[in-house]
């Protein structure tokens, strides 16, 4: 199981790791955050493959894919 | 709550004497930060494969967006240095240290604003590997036409569409002399990765242009370009022709020729044999 960790200080919102996903589990979140950016966030985690394409293709260095375990309940990455 | 982030952080300055330096300087979804991403990527795989050390790759870069992505933010050697004039200084530092591994990063107008320097080092063919992020206008001075716009792209200087027809840098470095030329996109990341890696390990000059988006200045969704740039490119074999209206990429020359430090010291062994041999006739 990987979980989708997300650096809201980091992050833009440009949307491309949602583009490049090739199994199309990230997805917008919807909210945005005090810069006014719209983040992305893991969707249903059990379909990542662990490709880390998006880590790749990421501008701003802001997504890591994390190999947890007990990731089950840590999937939300965007509390506030 | 982010407790692993990503992993060329490692690469990174986060934080500097005036606070953080992340997050990066640039647009959302620019096509540099990508370029910078991939970059790192194929030299985090190089040492460790290549038994490189940190100090041995150095990272020069000139002036533009893509140009911010050097010494500002690396953790390696790096020098942001005069407009244009990268390669320049790329060339003195190899003579400085010819075991350097020297990345330049240089965006389409630094590329043709520095336009004879570049030929000339692809001429030399001096060991360095340029890496063009090439969006096609002058994006840090508010999104001017630059020598590699397409005809009829409309920019803050061309309302009415560019009259002019664009440079093709891979034919320009190709004809110049670079032992390695290749083009491929921001939306070609693992290819893009194993043509840096390639590029650095080529002896001699590589020059590796990256098709990249600027969706500021385009006014496009940063997505939609990047959906764009693979849909607008075709890779194409040695020869082929390339389908109508689209870009070609891929690899397009990879010859080997001896680069200039090392025809320089063909030159310096030729000339001690010699010397040997005279001090030998006289005794």
């Amino acid at each position: 199981m990987y979980r989708f960790n997300l650096n809201p200080a980091y992050c833009k919102g440009c949307g491309i790791c949602i583009a490049a996903c090739p199994k199309k589990v990230i997805e917008s979140t919807g909210r945005l955050d005090a810069k006014g950016h719209i983040l992305p966030g893991g969707g249903d985690m059990s379909r990542c493959t662990g490709c880390r394409l998006c880590e790749l293709v990421c501008p701003d260095f802001a997504v890591a894919i994390v190999e947890d375990e007990a990731a089950e309940e840590k999937n939300d990455v965007n509390p506030d | 709550m982010n407790e692993i982030g990503h992993p060329m952080l490692k690469y990174l300055k986060t934080e500097g004497p005036s606070g953080p330096r992340l997050p990066l300087i640039l647009c959302p979804g620019c096509g540099a930060g990508q370029v910078l991403n991939y970059t790192l990527h194929a030299v985090d795989r190089l040492l460790a494969e290549d038994n490189l050390n940190k100090e041995d790759v150095v990272f020069i870069s000139g002036v533009g967006c893509s140009s911010r992505l050097t010494s500002h933010y690396l953790q390696f050697d790096s020098g942001w240095t005069i407009h244009g004039r990268s390669l320049a200084i790329a060339t003195g530092a190899l003579l400085a240290n010819p075991k350097l591994r020297i990345i330049v990063f240089t965006g389409d107008g630094d590329a043709a604003i520095g336009g004879n320097h570049f030929i000339h080092a692809c001429r030399r063919n001096i060991d360095v590997t340029i890496i063009c992020v090439n969006n096609g206008l002058y994006g840090m001075t508010g999104g001017q036409v630059a020598p590699t716009t397409d005809t009829g792209e409309k920019t803050a200087t061309t309302p009415f569409g560019n009259v002019e027809d664009p440079f093709d840098l891979c034919k320009l470095a190709e004809t110049a002399g670079a032992a390695y030329v290749a083009r491929w996109s921001t939306a070609h990341p693992r290819q893009t990765v194993k043509t840096i890696i390639k590029g650095i390990r080529k002896k001699g000059t590589a020059f590796i242009e990256i098709l990249s988006q600027c969706p500021v200045h385009k006014k496009t969704a940063p997505v939609e370009m990047f959906k764009a740039l693979r849909r607008l490119t075709a890779r194409v074999k040695e020869g082929a022709a390339v389908p109508d209206g689209r870009i070609a990429v891929g690899e397009f020359c990879n010859r080997d020729k001896p680069d200039w430090i090392s025809r320089y010291q063909d030159i310096i062994d030729q000339e001690n044999r010699h010397k040997d041999t005279e001090c030998t006739g006289s005794i």
